[in-house]
């Protein structure tokens, strides 16, 4: 993983320090809560239902042994023994009192760590695909470039103030594992017919009230023309993106009003900085300095091709062999694979991991995954460099540690946002009925028979659970101070076998909550019962539509049978 | 950075009772609207400083061709969390080459400054209520950056090749 030079660290501890000096002007009565609140969402810090959050970096998901220990520190020493892994593979904790926050900056720039720019109307922590670097379908590596856009958009003078915030997401394979195309600037990475190295740069996608495809702007754009080109993308929008209305006021809005005009807009400006800007190519990436970056993304030492000749006995354990099937994936170095550690278990909220775990997850990377980690977009770890020799030995330590719960791409396996329980945003909780949907399909046999889905939950319509891109969406509402739920089904991230990315369909009013776990149930037996042979649920609810779900989600109905 | 003291700022608008007035005569440190700016334009001498406030919804190009002729030009924020004067600042000096006074007027925070600093504006009237020490301090934080901005057009990797 990237290498951080001394520029690197010396920055990161400028702004810890930075940041110190607001919060104690913040506490000392000479800058008020509501002009520390943008300088505080800048690293991180919100204020939630009962304390502040704090949301920490993990740039494009990549986390070490050093810097996961520190978040257990964290963990332990200034919150309740717990964190959170998010879609965004950041990290958030929740019950860090304010007047301890510049502390807790202090010990994550000693790993490295921050929390600049992941909230505010900025350029947010770059997000990109957790099997970066190992991934069999791999194109390019996405992490150099990664780590360009991380240092581009750090502290970016010009655009700390956009119209509302600003996701970008990088995929380097030819499956989509990011979601790029629900992001502000979805890029994927691609060859030429020459071989060269190029971008198909997409614009304007996201979720919230108004869920909105990215549009594709560039089918090409040269490697080393990304920086100018994002750049010509941000100026335009935060000259031209409303600010008269918050709901109004992302990309996705201006794309969709001026249409043609946009891009037309933003080709100009991209030729305006390169032939008018005095040294308009100064943000061209040289070579060199590819390489530069590139040479901290190279192999671990010891790592190389072995010869693969790995065999699962026949009295393997049962438990075992499904782990293997459902958590551990191909890699590209022969005799390697990732392994999934599953965040997904009965008794803890979707994505949680307590201090004690997150030390054993340490260990772990340190003994089978020289030192390194990732946290997924589906709010899991992975251990990227795994021998195939040592998994029945990882096996056995993740099962003592919590990790080895073999449902990676199962029901259970769902995205799901804090909720309620935590988030001042939220109309609902989500952890509960993440909660009782987990106990309600808790037989494994159940869950492989229903195969493939994703199921994610947002408890409001800023949507951080990614309802909308799911195969099963759950969305929280608010309505006369109750808690309901709407259900919208179809929906894809852009995944290879949920294939083009689109919002799913919402089936009816909403359900009360405790109807929801027979709703999941009654939606799932529609499928079992209609489905064709390998027919994965997606493509059920694709070629036989809605309305047989939405019979059964109607006819699991009690409080609400008479409302609707 | 030149901190303002609006008490002793010799340049000065030109406002009647209803708002900015169009029909003026020229005077020496006239801080002009772009409208009052385009009703007198043609007929401004030559050499007489004049200054011009741009909001933020005009259009920075308009003033193109009339900069070799502006001494000052006042970007305004009208809340500091609205960061369009930044990328107005930055096109004034980086696309147009204007060498006059690029100035921060509206609602300036301390905390604001390095943005301002490496956007272009090398002036800036302060909220009233805002501390000169902690917005000297401010600028102090960061000895170097990872893109290049107006002060210094190149991002580190490139500097070498300059």
């Amino acid at each position: 993983m990237y290498q951080y030079t001394s520029f690197d660290a010396q920055f990161v501890k400028q702004r810890a320090a930075q940041y110190r000096d607001q919060l104690e002007r913040n506490l000392a009565g000479k800058l008020g809560d509501e002009e520390f609140r943008p300088l505080r969402l800048q690293n991180g810090w919100y204020v939630q239902r009962h304390a502040p959050m704090l949301r920490v970096a993990v740039p494009y998901g990549e986390l070490n042994s050093r810097q996961i220990r520190a978040l257990a520190r964290i963990a332990r020493e200034f919150d309740r023994g717990y964190a959170h892994l998010t879609t965004r593979q950041n990290v958030q904790f929740n019950w860090i009192p304010l007047n301890r926050s510049a502390d807790v900056m202090d010990v994550l720039a000693d790993v490295g760590m921050h929390g600049i720019q992941t909230s505010g109307n900025c350029i947010r922590n770059t997000t990109s695909d957790c099997f970066a670097g190992v991934a069999p379908d791999e194109i390019v590596d996405p992490r150099p470039y990664c780590e360009l856009l991380r240092q581009w958009s750090t502290l970016h003078p010009e655009f700390a103030f956009l119209p509302r915030k600003f996701k970008i997401a990088v995929s380097g394979a030819l499956e989509d594992r990011s979601a790029i195309a629900w992001h502000d600037i979805g890029l994927q990475l691609l060859k030429n017919e020459a071989g060269e190295v190029g971008f198909k740069v997409l614009v304007g996608g996201g979720m919230g009230r108004t869920p909105v495809i990215g549009t594709v702007i560039r089918e090409f754009l040269p490697w080393h023309q990304i920086l100018v080109f994002i750049e010509a993308i941000v100026r335009v929008y935060n000259r031209h993106g409303r600010r008269d209305n918050m709901y109004k006021a992302r990309i996705k809005i201006l794309v969709k009003a001026e249409g043609p005009r946009f891009i037309q807009d933003v080709e100009e400006e991209f030729l305006a900085i390169l032939n008018h800007d005095v040294d308009g190519d100064a943000h061209l990436i040289p070579q060199s300095e590819l390489d530069r970056v590139s040479a901290s993304f190279v192999l671990p030492e010891g790592v190389a091709p072995i010869e693969s000749d790995f065999e699962v006995a026949d009295d393997a354990p049962v438990a075992y062999k499904r782990w293997l099937e459902r958590n551990v994936h191909g890699h590209k170095i022969a005799g390697h694979r990732a392994v999934t550690l599953s965040l997904k278990r009965l008794g803890q909220a979707p994505g949680d991991a307590t201090d004690e775990q997150m030390e054993r997850a340490a260990d772990l990377a340190d003994r089978y995954s020289h030192g390194e980690l990732r946290v997924s977009h589906d709010q899991n770890l992975v251990l990227p460099w795994v021998r195939e020799s040592d998994l029945f030995a990882l096996w056995q330590a993740a099962r003592d540690a919590g990790y080895a719960s073999p449902n990676i791409g199962l029901l259970t396996d769902m995205i799901n946002c804090p909720g309620g329980d935590f988030c001042a945003l939220a109309n609902a909780r989500s952890i509960p009925i993440a909660q009782a949907i987990s106990e309600r399909f808790d037989d494994l046999d159940e869950l492989y028979d229903i195969g493939d889905i994703d199921l994610h939950m947002s408890g409001c319509i800023n949507s951080c659970g990614h309802h909308h891109s799911a195969h099963i969406g759950i969305l929280g509402v608010d309505k006369d101070g109750k808690e309901w739920y709407q259900v919208s089904l179809g929906g894809s991230d852009g995944s290879r076998i949920s294939g083009d990315a689109v919002p799913g369909k919402v089936i009816g009013p909403s359900f009360a909550a405790d109807e929801v776990p027979d709703v999941i149930e009654a939606v799932i037996e529609t499928y079992r019962g209609q489905r064709a042979a390998n027919e994965l649920f997606i493509d059920t609810v694709r070629r036989i539509g809605l309305d047989s779900f939405k019979a059964a989600a109607n006819a699991a109905r009690r409080s609400t049978a008479k409302a609707s | 950075m030149k901190f303002i003291d609006p008490h002793h700022d010799r340049w000065h608008t030109i406002v009647g009772e209803d708002g900015p007035m169009v029909t003026l005569s020229p005077a020496p440190y006239s801080l002009l609207t772009l409208l009052q700016w385009h009703a007198v334009r043609s007929r401004w001498p030559v050499d007489m400083p004049v200054g011009v406030a741009i909001g933020n919804a005009d259009e920075i190009e308009d003033l193109k061709p009339d900069l070799p002729r502006i001494a000052l030009v006042a970007l305004n924020f009208p809340k500091w969390v609205d960061g369009r004067a930044y990328s107005q600042a930055r096109l004034l000096r980086a696309r147009f080459r204007f060498t006059g006074e690029v100035r921060a007027t509206g609602e300036v925070l301390v905390d604001m400054m390095p943005l301002l600093q490496r956007t272009g504006f090398d002036a800036v009237v302060l909220r009233s209520d805002q501390d000169l020490e902690t917005a000297r301090r401010a600028l102090t934080f960061f000895p170097g950056h990872y893109q290049g901005d107006v002060q210094d057009n190149r991002p580190p990797f490139n500097r070498e090749a300059a």
